[in-house]
């Protein structure tokens, strides 16, 4: 909770709106997704219904390069790469394969990966990038949003940018404008749309 | 006699005794349990000899519980399969009954979530029906609650248990036509329950529970059925030897009423229909045996003594 600036739950019923703010917490600690928002206000009222969560989002470096989880020993014409994390072992493996070819890079067991005769010098492969986990923000943020919403409320529309997000839920025809709305919200957090 | 429903836990060191003296004292076992060295029996004794049965139990350090709630099939509704809704609070609460003895069954309608659009179809509500008390898990806003309610009780005619967000007294207000239980402050939540209060909350439902099955076993006891559950139960084992091939945890489900049979209904109900229970009376002249909703089940529903005439 500590990471996150503002995080409010707003809804006409106090009781509900506290559930809300528990199962929002819940979700976004389980996605691991609280360190990435900054603010967060979500508004929810069964009685028209609607659901809305609007937020902005912190600038974070995610980029994972191969020396952020593995020791790189050369020796003679061969690397030895000592892996401490196995998460982002297949995609690293994929770039050496593609890069190097499959002759020349050999695995013998979970946490150990050789090169063999690459030419590249250790330097080179420890800044190697390997996963950008931002590519997929935007996905798991949705994903979250609709576990937190009520399932009922399937007619959604979302907007997410670098900076900001907003997303909109109802079980009914959502409004032709929602940006008043929207833009509301965003006041609270001390945001403009 | 008197038949109450209880829990025996013991070692499995000559626990054959306790199920031969069971048996010998006219009880019926209902459900065995062996898990490692432990033995659970859930069963049917005569209220007198559960003195005598915890005489001869002490020796093998087996101990005798009350468990209200063996022999009942309890519906937990909950209003979708997602991982918005399970497993908990629903899971949670139909794995803590199993372990003191009822059957519950997780039953989810496919147009359940929202508010407007909440739906119950005529298969779930039969289906529902089938068992002897229903658990509706409802949400967190108490105006949803009072919206849905009436579209998903209707035709339901099993007593049902209200479980919500608000507390109880504000479930009581708004639920129209009235519930038979209400248990609050148990709404939609997405973790696992672990503070003293959050597994409080699942004594207070199966206390609500209890109370509303004590109930209708009062009113059955008023028009006793005209055979035991039980008694049936280890009939159908008896004669119809293909139960034992059923893989399910309980091929023989013993509800208040009646029983559930895991059996293909077009090739068994001939049989279960002929089984002689004494002196000439067979199934069909006690029960009703039809073909259940849950897959291709059969239903036997046991007819009470005003409309036969007969206790066996």
């Amino acid at each position: 909770m500590l990471a996150i600036e503002y995080f409010e739950v707003e809804c006409p019923e106090p009781l509900g709106a506290a559930y809300y703010k528990q199962i929002s917490n819940d979700v976004l600690l389980d996605h691991n997704l609280l360190r990435v928002i900054s603010k967060l206000h979500v508004f929810i009222d069964p009685k028209i219904p609607v659901f809305v969560a609007v937020g902005t989002l912190k600038k974070i470096t995610t980029i994972v390069r191969v020396r952020d989880f593995a020791n790189v020993n050369p020796l003679g014409d061969k690397i030895t790469l000592v892996i401490s994390d196995e998460t982002y072992l297949a995609p690293m493996l994929k770039i050496f394969w593609q890069k190097y070819g499959k002759d020349r890079v050999e695995q013998p067991d979970r946490f150990t990966v050789i090169l063999y005769n690459t030419e590249a010098d250790a330097r080179e492969i420890e800044e190697l990038i390997v996963a950008d986990p931002s590519e997929s923000l935007f996905k798991d943020l949705i994903y979250a949003f609709r576990l937190i919403a009520p399932e009922g409320f399937r007619v959604r529309s979302e907007k997410f940018s670098k900076e900001r997000f907003s997303f909109v839920a109802s079980e009914d025809t959502l409004a032709e404008d929602l940006n008043p709305l929207i833009r509301e919200k965003f006041a609270l957090i001390g945001e403009k749309l | 006699m008197t038949l109450v429903p209880v829990t025996y836990k013991g070692g499995i060191y000559q626990h054959d005794t306790i199920i031969d003296l069971i048996e010998d004292l006219g009880g019926y076992i209902v459900q065995k349990h062996i898990i490692a060295a432990e033995v659970v029996l859930q069963c049917f004794v005569p209220r007198n000899d559960i003195e005598l049965i915890s005489r001869i139990a002490k020796p093998l350090f087996g101990e005798v519980t009350d468990s209200p709630l063996v022999g009942t099939e309890i519906a937990v509704v909950s209003m979708s399969l997602e991982i918005h809704h399970l497993p908990h609070p629903s899971c949670d609460f139909a794995e803590y009954a199993r372990r003191i003895g009822a059957k519950t069954n997780m039953v989810s309608p496919a147009r359940g979530p929202g508010k407007r659009i909440s739906q119950l179809s005529d298969e779930e509500r039969d289906v529902i029906n089938e068992h002897d008390i229903a658990v509706l898990a409802f949400g967190n806003f108490e105006s949803c609650i009072e919206y849905k309610w009436p579209a998903l009780r209707r035709g339901i005619e099993v007593p049902i248990i209200v479980m919500g967000a608000p507390d109880t007294e504000t479930l009581k207000r708004i639920i129209h036509p009235a519930a038979e239980g209400y248990v609050g402050n148990v709404g939609r939540f997405m973790r696992r329950g672990k503070t003293e209060e959050e597994i409080g909350i699942l004594d207070k439902i199966v206390a609500e529970v209890t109370r509303v099955i004590e109930i209708k076993r009062e009113e059955i006891a008023k028009d006793p059925l005209s055979v035991s559950p039980a008694r049936l139960m280890d009939l159908i084992r008896e004669h119809v030897p293909a139960i034992h091939d059923v893989t399910s945890p309980t091929p023989l489900t013993v509800q208040m009423e009646g029983l559930r049979v895991k059996l293909p209904y077009d090739t068994f109900a001939g049989d279960i229909r002929e089984i002689e229970i004494e002196d000439g009376i067979t199934v069909a002249d006690v029960a009703g045996v039809v073909p259940s909703r849950m897959r291709d089940y059969i239903l036997v529903k046991i007819l009470p003594f005003s409309e036969t005439n007969t206790v066996v």
